[in-house]
């Protein structure tokens, strides 16, 4: 929500526009959002070195095969939106929105690859600590992939108003930004639950 | 503090400043004999190495406090504006020897502090307070300490909202009062049937919170005959403050002689405050904000009672 | 609901409008924040007064416990993310453009949105005196379990609606200082580095860093308190597996460096103004300036202190007393400085000055007592007692509250126009002085001889120092009409102020008495020395001369 708000550009009529700034004030955000996971992360490794009977009854351990299918998708997402910077960069507008667009889709896979997991599974979040944890952790970190495809579906919409990237856009340069940041949060995430089991 | 920057030496200021400093180095001192008197009567190993503590830190902090304050109030007399006088002061914009000096004083004084306490709960450690927590219910466990202090007596302190109930299981009673040896070192076995209370006894010098789903081991040794309060510490909701209990520290006869009484008594509700007041609430037409009801008191072989004086 | 927040009888002036639009303006968002928050105050101060009156006798006599629990809660609380928090946020907004000489805000849409979130989070916390069961009432910690376990079972609770308008203004307070940093980091005036730009600043970027930092951390135990809450997950339930300490870790993380983003701004104000008022530079400006990042550096590894009787390890606990002593080492070179820059000075004891000296008087105080409490065999005897409530009163009301009095008087010229009284000034720091000393030094002797904060009744031998406190409580209550009063008819009919009515340097004063709405506009000075150039003879900006020629000009005009 505050993503938003810092892309779109302040009141045009009374003030004189700093979008220099926007940027500065995005990583300076993504700071410290990455704060937030940072204490998801160490409350999961708390919880689960101090617990006695860490899964719940009924439940051995996570199949990590799908899930790992996923990564791949989400990981490699990062590359195709690097290239589609890049071409919006060479103002090769056609082969921007090609990448731009591949890497929505493969942000949507990721989020359609999350769901089927969650429907399979045999816990629910209120199944002690592991279980509230998982949703909690896999939940929060969804609704950063899914914000990341709203986003980069506004920059694409944007980038059909015709000259609107010539000065250097830096929403599609927040953006990218912002993907690659849910994609190192979840190449930790999946360390976490799926590897150190 | 600041004249040790002038070039030539002033007596007269070296003199009085020097005057000054002893002033206020007695103050001190005194203002750290007097903490003693601000603390409840030691009762416990862990209360003469507390308030020495306390001590030392009341007469170093005192002279700190005076050196500042006497600065203000130099400057506020002597260096004051005259009324039409609108011109700035001599401007002096720093002085690294003072910045360096001024920083290493106050590193040296509280790392002082820091060493002394830390040796204070090392010492604190093998007497009293140690605790050992482990999750709840594994094998039983007394570690930590050397043979001869190990503690003969292991008192099981439960807290619920609100009473305190307490269980000698070497005995087999139980009571809503705390009955201690003096001299004895003593472990507790503190547990929780609800949310975090603390365990608190001003006299001794001692506080842990009660965590639910935990043990926690937890030793003192009382030093002093009387009566004293055990006071919840850690906020446990609506009777939080109605959550205390007597502690009575008795020679290790009459503590022997209590025990056997005890065990042949039967078994009646203990003390809580709470379930009274909360009768008396939920009879009013409009009971007020919502409160969690109080457990039952608990069924306890002496109650105890909660009229006779105590000393701290 | 916001609209009873401003002064009574807004009369048809013209430009009292804005100060109820969703208006962009810093100045505007300034003033909107700190009427907004002084309402709240006066609040806070009232459920104090409840308080202090259930306290003047041991017996639970004036309100039922639960009462008392949920009105100590609701005080913590609103004086704290409803006052504090706002008030110290709209002097940012006042003085970081002004002193740096932007125009604006980075984000003013932003920063209007993060300033009307107040008045939302605030009517919440307000509405939830009224839903069935009372408010929240497990103090402002909010320790689980006692605050999940929802005694009436209903959906929508005190307790939950007290996480979350704490967590909208987590929200709030990031957005603000996103802001706030990005600004003094990339709109400063040619020529002001960062060591020629003035200690408030300093002060605000430090203390915003740690709102960075500290903040994401409370909204994600919050998030997950409110889930156990509502939810039925078991993160913090032992019954479930979960640890009730691990929320004290997420809190505490947050909220032992929150008293310094408190304190940190009031560095900044008693810095600001002891030069002014004693016609002195700031002695050693770059060891105070960057003395505030060690603050910032160490605020953050200190926390197990308000947990040592929670159940930690004991090397835990010695590590946290040392790294907490150290904090006295920068704040000391803090303190010299300022003593430094009385020393010798031409002192002139206003209204403005007063507050600074008897805040600093405070602080000192409330220091010491601090360091004892960071010796953990001490702090086990007076952890969660009235010792503890001493010493932060002592600096939250003695040290923090006075300086912000201080910046509310020495600045009000500025942004107002008008000139505050100084007789009522004074009048006001007299009481507030002696009604904090004597509301606030009896609780130490109480938390010594063992009586536990959040009680609603107290064993009699507690009687006479909670009398003095009450009558010390009842003297504050009383001290705050002068103040109302001064800034009422100050502001309706005050003298007219010029633009640098206290001879102070600083590019705030360089600007008319109000600013402007984009302050410098176009022509920004260039700034070419370091600030507080009191006596020095060197200018703080090229062509000042004409600037000030220029404005005393419009002045005589007007
Ligand atoms: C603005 C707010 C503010 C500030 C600035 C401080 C400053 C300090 N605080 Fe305080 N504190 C609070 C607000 C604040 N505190 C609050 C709100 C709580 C309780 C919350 C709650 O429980 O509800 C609390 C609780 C609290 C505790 C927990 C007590 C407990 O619950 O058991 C501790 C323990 O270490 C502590 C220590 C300190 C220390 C060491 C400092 C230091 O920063 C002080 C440093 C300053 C000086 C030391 C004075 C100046 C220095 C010199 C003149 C140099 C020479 C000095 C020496 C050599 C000593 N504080
Ligand atoms: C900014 C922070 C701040 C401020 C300014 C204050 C100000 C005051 N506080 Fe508070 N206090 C806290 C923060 C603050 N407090 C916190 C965080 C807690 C801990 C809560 C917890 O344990 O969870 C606490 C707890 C606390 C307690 C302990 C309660 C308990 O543990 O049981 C007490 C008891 O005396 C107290 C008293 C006071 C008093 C007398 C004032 C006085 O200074 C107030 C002076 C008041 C005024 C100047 C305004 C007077 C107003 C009127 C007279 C009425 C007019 C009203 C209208 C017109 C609407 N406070
Ligand atoms: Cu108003 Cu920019
Ligand atoms: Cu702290």
């Amino acid at each position: 929500m505050t993503t938003t708000t810092l892309q779109q550009p302040g009141t045009p009529a009374e003030h004189e526009q700093h979008p220099k700034h926007n940027l500065t004030g995005f990583i300076i955000f993504l700071c410290s959002e990455s704060v937030i996971f940072l204490a998801f992360f160490s409350g999961y490794a708390l919880l689960k070195t101090s617990a006695l009977n860490w899964l719940p009854d009924g439940v051995d351990g996570l199949e990590w095969r799908m899930p790992l299918v996923n990564t791949i998708v989400l990981v490699s997402s990062s590359g195709t939106i690097a290239l589609a910077e890049h071409f919006k960069n060479r103002e090769n507008m056609l082969l921007f929105r090609g990448f731009w667009l591949m890497s929505m889709a493969m942000g949507a896979y990721f989020l359609y690859g999350q769901a089927v997991e969650w429907s399979g599974l045999q816990f629910g979040f209120t199944s002690g600590t592991f279980g509230g944890t998982f949703y909690l952790l896999t939940g929060f970190h969804g609704l950063h992939v899914a914000t990341g495809i709203l986003l980069m579906g506004l920059m694409l919409i944007k980038s059909f108003i015709p000259g609107n990237y010539s000065g250097g856009e830096q929403g599609v340069q927040a953006t990218s930004l912002f993907w690659h940041f849910v994609d190192v949060i979840w190449i930790i995430l999946f360390l976490l639950i799926y590897v150190w089991q | 503090m600041t004249s040790s920057s002038t070039r030539s030496i002033n007596t007269p200021a070296v003199v009085g400043l020097s005057v000054w400093v002893g002033v206020m180095v007695l103050i001190s001192n005194w203002m750290g004999q007097q903490a003693h008197r601000w603390l409840p009567v030691q009762a416990s190993t862990a209360a003469p190495l507390v308030d020495d503590l306390f001590s030392f830190e009341t007469a170093i902090g005192t002279f700190v406090f005076l050196g500042v304050v006497s600065v203000m109030a130099w400057v506020m007399l002597f260096n004051r504006a005259e009324k039409y006088d609108d011109s700035d002061a001599v401007p002096i914009e720093g002085n690294t020897k003072l910045e360096v000096i001024w920083t290493a004083i106050p590193f040296v004084l509280v790392m002082g502090i820091a060493f002394w306490t830390i040796r204070a709960s090392e010492e604190l450690g093998t007497l009293g307070p140690m605790e050992h927590i482990h999750p709840r219910n594994p094998v039983e466990e007394v570690g930590g300490y050397t043979g001869d202090r190990l503690p003969k007596e292991q008192v099981e302190v439960i807290a619920r909202q609100w009473s305190w109930e307490f269980r000698y299981p070497g005995s087999n009673v139980s009571s809503t009062e705390l009955h201690l040896a003096v001299d004895q070192p003593v472990t507790f076995r503190l547990v929780s049937e609800d949310v975090l209370h603390g365990f608190y006894i001003p006299a001794f010098r001692v506080k842990q919170d009660v965590v639910p789903g935990r043990a926690i081991d937890f030793n003192v040794t009382p030093t002093r005959e009387g009566v004293y309060r055990l006071r919840d510490s850690q906020f446990s909701g609506t009777w939080f403050a109605a959550n205390q209990s007597d502690v009575v520290v008795e020679s290790a006869e009459e503590h022997q002689a209590w025990l056997e009484q005890a065990s042949r008594a039967p078994l009646q509700p203990g003390l809580s405050r709470a379930v009274s007041e909360y009768a008396t609430r939920q009879a009013r037409s409009n009971p007020g904000w919502a409160t969690v009801p109080p457990a039952p008191p608990p069924q306890v072989n002496v109650p105890g009672s909660s009229s006779q004086p105590h000393q701290a | 609901m916001t609209i009873a927040t401003f002064p009574p009888e807004p009369k048809p002036e013209p430009g009292w409008g804005r100060y109820f639009s969703f208006c962009t303006d810093a100045k505007v968002i300034g003033i909107q924040y700190i009427v907004t928050a002084f309402f709240f105050f006066l609040i806070g101060g009232l459920l104090a007064m409840v308080i202090r009156g259930e306290l003047i006798t041991p017996e639970s006599d004036l309100v039922d416990r639960a009462v008392y629990n949920g009105i100590y809660t609701m005080h913590g609380t609103i004086m704290l993310f409803l006052f504090t928090f706002p008030v110290l946020n709209g002097l940012n907004n006042l003085l970081i453009p002004t002193m740096i000489g932007a125009p604006d805000m980075a984000f003013p849409r932003l920063n209007a949105v993060a300033f009307w979130l107040v008045p939302i989070f605030g009517f919440l916390l307000m509405a939830s005196f009224f839903v069935p069961g009372g408010p929240a009432y497990s103090g402002w910690w909010s320790y689980p379990p006692v605050s999940i376990q929802n005694p009436l079972g209903n959906l929508i609770n005190g307790q939950g609606m007290w996480i979350t308008a704490v967590a909208l203004s987590g929200v709030s307070s990031i957005m603000g200082a996103i802001n706030f940093v990005t600004t003094i980091l990339r709109m400063r005036a040619p020529g002001m580095t960062l060591f020629r730009m003035p200690v408030f600043c300093w002060t605000a970027l430090a203390a915003q860093s740690l709102q960075l930092i500290g903040l994401p951390a409370l909204t994600g135990g919050a998030i997950m308190l409110l889930m156990d809450l509502t939810f039925g997950t078991s993160f913090y339930r032992p019954e479930g597996g979960g640890d009730p300490v691990l929320y004290q870790h997420f809190f505490w993380f947050y909220s032992h460096p929150a008293v310094y983003v408190i304190i940190l701004p009031v560095f900044g104000i008693f810095s600001e103004l002891f030069p002014v008022y004693s016609r002195k530079p700031l002695f050693g400006y770059v060891y105070v300036a960057l003395a505030s990042f060690i603050i910032v550096g160490l605020g953050l590894i200190v926390w197990v202190h308000h947990m040592f009787p929670s159940g930690v390890a004991q090397w835990m606990r010695n590590l946290f007393m040392v790294t907490t002593m150290l904090i006295a080492v920068p704040t000391g070179v803090k303190v010299f400085a300022w003593l430094g820059t009385l020393w010798g000075g031409k002192l002139r004891l206003t209204t403005p000055m007063l507050f600074c000296l008897g805040g600093l008087f405070n602080f000192v105080f409330a220091g010491i007592t601090g360091i004892m409490l960071a010796t953990v065999p001490v702090d086990i005897h007076v952890s969660n007692t009235y010792f503890v409530v001493g010493h932060f009163h002592y600096v939250i009301y003695g040290a923090a509250v006075m300086g912000i009095f201080a910046a509310i008087y020495h600045w009000f010229p500025k942004f107002i126009g008008r000139m505050p009284y100084e007789g009522l000034g004074k009048l006001h720091f007299l009481l507030t002085f002696v009604g904090a000393n004597l509301n606030f030094l009896p609780m130490h002797p109480l938390g010594l001889m063992g009586m536990p904060r959040r009680v609603s009744s107290y064993d009699p031998e507690f009687t006479f120092w909670n009398v003095v406190a009450s009558l010390g409580a009842f003297l504050l209550g009383v001290s705050i009409i002068p103040f109302l009063l001064n800034m009422l008819s100050a502001w309706i009919r005050g003298p007219k102020a010029t633009h640098n009515p206290w001879n102070a340097i600083g590019l705030e004063w360089l600007l008319p008495s109000p600013p402007p709405e984009d302050n410098f506009g176009e022509d920004v000075p260039t700034v070419i020395s370091r600030p507080y150039g009191y006596g020095t003879g060197q200018p703080l900006v090229e062509h000042q001369d004409e600037i000030e020629r220029r404005l005393e000009l419009q002045e005589a005009a007007a």
